[in-house]
């Protein structure tokens, strides 16, 4: 009995271990350290920024003891990061902001992940006519612009964060699609998925248990990758006045900058946004990049 | 030569076919979502009721959707664009000088790239593990994945407010009224707000050229074939050159597809440079709802994306000896 | 150089490391030896043995993680590990060329093959563009191509004809030394044969000494003057062929030579358990002494040195020299080695489990829609065609033929992985169509399929207790008693059963456990009847070894009915009760392995085993050399499909197929018109044999 115990005890070590070994790669990889830093400390901004804010991001004005609103205050004691031409609290806008910028990078990157691994993996597996449709498919959101169509859909429709999720999956799908298919073009192809089908597995039993796990760390690379393009969407959206009306989001705050003509004096205003938003972004970037050297072997050293 | 050509044919009836398929979703897109432009034009008070109704008649808007449909397809497919319905021009005369002044910042700045950073990324791919290579990679990486109006908005500070080395906004001086070709995009004024968007271009598709590049090297340079070259006695150089070649078919495959991307412009880059492009031309279109503008604008958009894809495509089978056109590798 | 006395080439103690990320690996231990003017010289081992690398330190290719810790490696006196890069350089090629191991990846893919030797020409002389030209198509010439095709690329040759394009190439500066690394491997038997005569007819044309590479002792023996082998990057015997090979001094070398099968008896091959040394830190006992039956507590202690044996070229780095001969005995007893020995016994065979009548599997050629509307006849590869068979319990069919025979495809369709378009097909007295209706699971647990890649055949996520466990779940079979299935499962194929070991990821098991497991997880549904589609080719040739007496054993105890499908001819007649030989999407021959292999009645089965090298130095083979490659099998010639290449082809033979039983008796046929007899062999110059057809797809 106890010999059966320490064994398991010991899987469960060798588990953890390379789950570890996975994640080394982290730590060999300065710039992917520095950026899942980042990107915690984003999570955790968007999960308690609203909750920490000092201000309300819209409601509330800042004012002097006097009562007077202050207008493009530079960052002083009261307002760490200054106020806004509208005189609002940079720093409660700041905080609040990173939280719709989260929610749509996480739900459209993993969306997109998602959908669009389910997609490769299908049109790869089966191929023929299934293959062609959805490869068709595929181009055809490539050839319908992403931008100007969104811009379109959501004149026409108030612009919320779950319609702004919904939109940038439909349109982003086709990335990891066509990694994914190719992928899954040459699993399929590789010995031991003909060696289950040959020991009588079914094909949902061969997709899913034989090709998918070997096509799924490249699923994850593009999930991460989707989060990134999600949250610059969204901004870009947000940017050119097509956000979420109703919330404060980074994208929003550097339009109203911009708007406000103001961006050639009030950097104060101006670069906790921007730098927010090319902090994550980037970050995830060197993420994804760090995890494609692990798990490209025609990339790796020797 | 004939089974290229059968490629080739499939290809073109394929990219015929997206192309209807996009405009019939642009033109479903256009009328079925709640609140058509012309209905806001109306309730807005823009136009009255009579004036409402001469524009529909003008668009076709009283016949049948399916005759509507048809009109449409027609007019897109002959580039009749109609006539904007803000300033009572030609689509076309409107959108045209635009879409040059896009052409004029991207088309340079993509060649440019794409020359450049392919070269680096090479270099970066055969000395791997150099301070060269880690250095362009991260660099050329928070390039590619910030989007590019932030990036903008960083140059914009830095070189325009703070150095005041060019101005911020514009093509040229307000004052300028230009005459001729010549005297409108080789003027000195002209060069001097050229730079700094040409510079953001630049620097924004780096990354996928560096990086297309220089992960095509390093596949490249574990293989067999170099093992033979290097046992001829060529030197690195010259290796490095035969990896090189070797590894340029993505890259200029790549190419093709973002001159597709190029005629939906920089948008967010033409906004914040204020630079007069097609990108910039159809946000504004949005606001003010000129539906005509805007559907011409999306269909060159998309138009351009199919065909390059194409050429991608065509220039792939073209140009890799080993791809038989007949479908797969021999 | 004037002085003959001195080598070409001599490798000084050479140790050469690599760095990775687990650590070193000490590649090459102090290895040593020299080769003359004009000699032949064969570097053998098995996988790992650092026979590569030592020629890639000769040529100053090693990787960037490899490093010469000390050696010297003097070419005609000079130590070329002084030079500069730009002088080494300038002996590439000029003085040294190569050989690469894997033609179909050694040349550039985007480059003309021509343009790649003219560039080898111009980097070492100044000769203009057409001059180099010349020379280009006289090469092609005189390696057995077509001058014509020096525009063409790499891609629209067949492997063999690359190969020959390497070959020009490193003739073109006639340099005073060849160095090929594994210039054979991955290549079919007749065509190994035909390049091997090219390279030596040439080599001896230009009088340049050769170092040859291979893990296959029949290519040095019949190739090489002297030869060293290495064994855990140590030299363990060196010397002129003869005395090494035909007296081993050296337990490795008996071990070695003792583990090829071959055609012609010889007795059962004996394999040598265990497997090569652990380089992680250079061995300080003699490296072969975990494996060596004959290791005394002396050869714990130190590597022996290689010392010279009296009177004759012949160095072995051996504790126990002085007792070879008795060694020599004991070696060809498989209890030394401590390997079971099966009772010769043979279980009669059984009733017939699979039948095949006529069976065919053509490929329609993928056609343009337009001549598909037009009507026009879609044209067929004809992978299978008209192959009729029969296997029963407790049989091994062999069945042999070159890459592009289709005997690939003849195994997935008897395993219905591909439908059958033609012909009959009967597995356990039921037709084909009886299990596709319906009945697919009953037949996939009866019917197992092994496959040629044991890297590859194991889902690289899965433990070894799921990949043996998942049959049973698919056929629900066993599964209340999951556990022990498994268990009794991987000990009938000679694996571990402790936990330890049912967790492990493929990635952690050696290529031999591989491949058992993937049998392991055919077996554990108790099929009867298992196809192995080249089961052994990627392994060495000691687990080679293994693999076949396993299969033998699950034929004569398990009483299941094996088909063994490969191009290896010694392998099939070590294994094998019946052989059948095909060629083109038939059977030309087929008969009890004894007759087939020693009196064989087609023309094509003969060319085949006369290609297999000898490993006995003393034996002269006869070559029958074939002209040309294989058509592409869709345009085939009316008549005998081999009649193109065939030396006593008629016109008889020409304009009517022969019927599989043309010739022969009950247990031995061919289709032939004119079958051998024993005392009349074909014998053909080994001439140049010029390549003019084109690649099929």
């Amino acid at each position: 009995m106890s010999a059966e115990s320490v064994s398991l005890g010991e899987r469960i070590a060798d588990r953890t271990d390379r789950v570890w070994s996975h994640l080394r790669f982290l730590a060999r990889d300065r710039l992917a350290l520095a950026g899942l830093i980042t990107l915690a400390v984003f999570v955790l901004l968007g999960l308690f920024g609203p909750t920490i804010a000092p201000h309300h991001p819209i409601e509330d004005y800042v004012r002097t003891t006097q009562g007077d609103i202050v207008r493009l205050a530079p960052p002083s004691a009261d307002t760490p990061l200054g106020t806004t031409e509208y005189g609002k609290d940079v720093l409660s806008q700041f905080l609040a902001g990173a939280q719709p910028t989260l929610i749509v990078g996480l739900l459209g990157g993993v969306g997109t992940g998602a959908l669009g691994f389910l997609v490769g993996l299908v049109s790869g597996y089966f191929g023929g006519w299934v293959d062609e449709v959805l490869m068709r498919l595929t181009d055809l959101t490539f050839s319908l612009p992403f931008m100007p169509m969104a811009l379109l859909l959501l004149t026409f429709i108030t612009p919320n964060v779950w319609l702004i999720t919904a939109i940038i999956v439909l349109f982003l799908w086709k990335m990891p699609a066509r990694v994914v298919r190719s992928e899954v073009l040459s699993t399929r192809e590789r010995t031991f998925v003909k060696s289950a089908r040959a020991s009588g597995a079914g094909h949902l039993r061969t997709m899913f248990l034989h090709v998918a796990p070997n096509v799924l760390p490249i699923g994850f690379l593009y999930t991460a990758y989707g989060v990134a393009w999600a949250i610059a969407a969204q901004a870009s959206l947000a940017f050119l006045g097509f956000g979420d009306p109703t919330t404060t989001s980074w994208g929003r705050m550097l339009r109203m900058v911009f708007e406000s003509g103001t961006i050639r004096i009030a950097w104060w205003w101006v670069l906790p946004p921007a730098i927010g938003i090319a902090a994550v972004t980037t970050s995830v970037f060197f993420i994804g990049r760090a995890y494609e050297e692990l798990i490209n072997p025609e990339i790796q050293n020797q | 030569m004939s089974g290229f050509r059968r490629f080739l044919a499939k290809r073109i009836a394929v990219s015929a076919l997206l192309t209807l398929i996009s405009v019939t979703i642009i033109f479903f897109v256009l009328r079925f979502l709640p609140g058509s432009p012309f209905e806001s034009l109306i309730t807005t008070g823009n136009l009255s009721p009579e004036q409402a109704e001469e524009v529909f008649a003008l668009y076709g808007l009283d016949k049948p959707l399916w005759q509507q449909y048809l009109v449409y397809l027609r007019n897109l497919l002959t580039f009749q664009f109609g006539y904007s319905i803000l300033q009572s021009r030609p689509v076309w005369a409107i959108l045209g000088p635009k879409l040059a002044n896009t052409l004029v910042l991207l088309v340079p700045a993509l060649v440019t790239t794409a020359v450049v950073s392919t070269v680096v990324g090479m270099y970066a791919g055969w000395n791997r593990g150099s301070t060269t290579e880690t250095t362009s990679v991260a660099v050329t990486t928070f390039l590619r994945s910030t989007p590019v109006f932030i990036t903008a908005i960083f140059f914009l500070i830095a070189f325009s407010y703070t150095l005041g080395l060019v101005p911020a906004f514009g093509m040229r001086q307000v004052t300028a009224t230009p005459n001729g070709l010549l005297d409108t995009y080789l003027s000195i004024d002209f060069l001097h707000h050229y730079l700094l968007p040409f510079a953001v271009t630049v620097l924004y598709y780096s990354g996928d050229f560096l990086l297309l590049a220089r992960n095509g090297v390093v596949e490249k340079k574990g293989s067999e074939f170099l093992k033979l070259h290097q046992a001829k006695g060529l030197t690195e150089g010259e290796q490095l050159l035969r990896a090189g070649r070797n590894s340029l078919l993505p890259v200029v495959t790549y190419f093709a597809l973002r001159l597709g991307m190029i005629f939906q412009g920089l948008i967010l880059l033409e906004v914040v440079f204020g630079w007069d492009g097609i990108g910039r031309a159809l946000v504004l279109a949005i606001e003010q709802q000129d539906y005509p503008l805007v559907q011409a604008a999306v269909f060159i958009m998309a138009l351009a994306v199919i065909i390059m894809n194409l050429v991608a495509d065509v220039l792939y089978a073209y140009l890799d000896p080993t791809v038989s056109t007949s479908g797969g590798a021999v | 150089m004037t002085d003959t006395d001195q080598p070409l080439l001599e490798v000084d103690d050479l140790r050469v490391r690599y760095s990775t990320s687990e650590g070193s690996v000490y590649a090459t231990n102090g290895v040593s030896f020299s080769i003359d003017n004009g000699v032949n010289y064969g570097l053998a081992g098995e996988s790992g043995s650092g026979k590569s690398t030592a020629a890639e330190a000769v040529l100053g290719l090693l990787p960037e993680n490899g490093t010469i810790d000390s050696g010297e490696i003097r070419f005609k006196g000079q130590n070329l590990l002084d030079l500069s890069a730009a002088e080494r350089r300038d002996v590439l090629w000029e003085e040294i060329a190569y050989i690469p191991q894997s033609a179909m990846d050694s040349l550039d893919p985007v480059m003309t093959t021509g343009g790649q030797i003219r560039q080898a020409i111009k980097k070492h002389r100044n000769v203009s563009r057409t001059k180099a030209q010349e020379r280009v198509r006289e090469l092609f010439d005189i390696v057995g191509l077509d001058p014509e095709r020096t525009g063409d690329y790499p891609h629209e040759f067949s492997g063999g004809m690359r190969q020959r394009v390497t070959i020009a190439m490193a003739l073109a500066l006639e340099p005073d030394l060849i160095i090929a690394d594994e210039p054979t491997t991955g290549l079919d038997a007749i065509v190994q044969d035909k390049i091997l005569d090219t390279i030596l007819d040439i080599q001896e044309r230009i009088d340049s000494s050769l170092l040859l590479i291979t893990h296959e002792i029949g290519v040095i023996a019949e190739t090489c003057e002297e030869l060293s082998l290495l064994y855990g990057g140590k030299v363990m015997e060196q010397g002129s062929v003869d005395n090494v090979l035909i007296n081993p001094t050296n337990p490795y070398t008996m071990g070695l030579k003792n583990s090829f099968p071959e055609i012609e008896g010889g007795g059962d091959p004996v394999s040598i358990p265990g497997s090569p040394p652990n380089l992680s830190q250079e061995p300080s006992a003699c490296a072969f002494t975990e494996r060596c039956p004959f290791a005394t507590q002396e050869c714990e202690q130190s590597h022996p040195d290689l010392a010279d044996l009296p009177n004759r070229n012949h160095r072995s780095a051996c504790h126990h020299v002085e007792r070879a001969a008795q060694m020599r005995r004991d070696a060809a007893q498989p209890d030394t080695w401590g390997i079971d020995v099966e009772d010769g016994e043979e279980s009669e065979t059984g009733e017939v489990v699979l039948e095949t009548n006529d069976l065919q599997k053509w490929y329609e050629q993928s056609q343009s829609i337009v001549s598909k509307f037009r009507g026009e006849t879609p044209t067929y590869v004809r992978a299978v065609d008209g192959v009729s068979l029969s296997v029963s319990r407790s049989e091994i069919l062999g069945i042999a033929g070159e890459s592009g025979c289709g005997k690939s495809t003849l195994g997935e369709t008897m395993a219905l992985l591909s439908q059958p378009t033609g012909g009959e097909f009967t597995f356990d007295d039921k037709p084909y169509e009886y299990y596709q209706n319906g009945n697919m699971k009953e037949f996939r647990r009866k019917l197992q399929i092994i496959f040629q890649d044991p890297f590859d055949s194991l889902n690289p996520r899965q433990t070894v207790r799921k990949l043996v466990g998942e049959p049973l779940t698919i056929h629900d079979y066993r599964t209340d008693e999951r556990a022990t299935a498994i268990t009794e499962t991987l000990e009938t194929v000679g694996l571990p059963t402790t936990p330890a070991f049912l967790d492990q990821y493929p990635h952690e098991l050696s290529g031999g456990q591989r491949q058992r497991v993937a049998i392991a997880r055919a077996l554990v549904v108790d099929p009867d009847f298992l196809i192995c589609d080249e089961p052994a080719s990627m392994l060495d040739v000691s687990l080679k070894v293994n693999l076949l007496n396993l299969l033998r054993r699950l034929a004569d105890t398990e009483d299941i009915a094996i088909v063994y499908i490969s191009h290896d001819l010694a392998s099939l007649v070590e294994v094998s009760d019946r052989l059948a030989i095909m060629y083109l999407g038939r059977m030309v021959e087929t008969g009890a392995v004894d007759r087939v292999a020693r009196r064989p009645k087609h023309p094509y089965t003969n060319s085949l085993l006369s290609a297999a090298p000898e490993k006995d130095p003393s034996v002269e083979r006869t070559r029958v050399l074939l002209d040309g490659e294989p058509p592409n099998p869709v345009d085939l010639p009316s008549g005998c499909v081999f009649a193109p290449r065939c030396p006593k082809a008629t016109a008889e033979c020409r304009s009517e197929e022969p019927a599989p039983d043309a010739a022969g008796d009950e247990g031995h046929t061919a289709a032939c018109y004119f079958p051998e007899d024993e005392g009349n062999p074909i014998v053909r110059e080994a001439g140049q044999n010029r390549e003019n057809e084109s690649v099929g797809d």
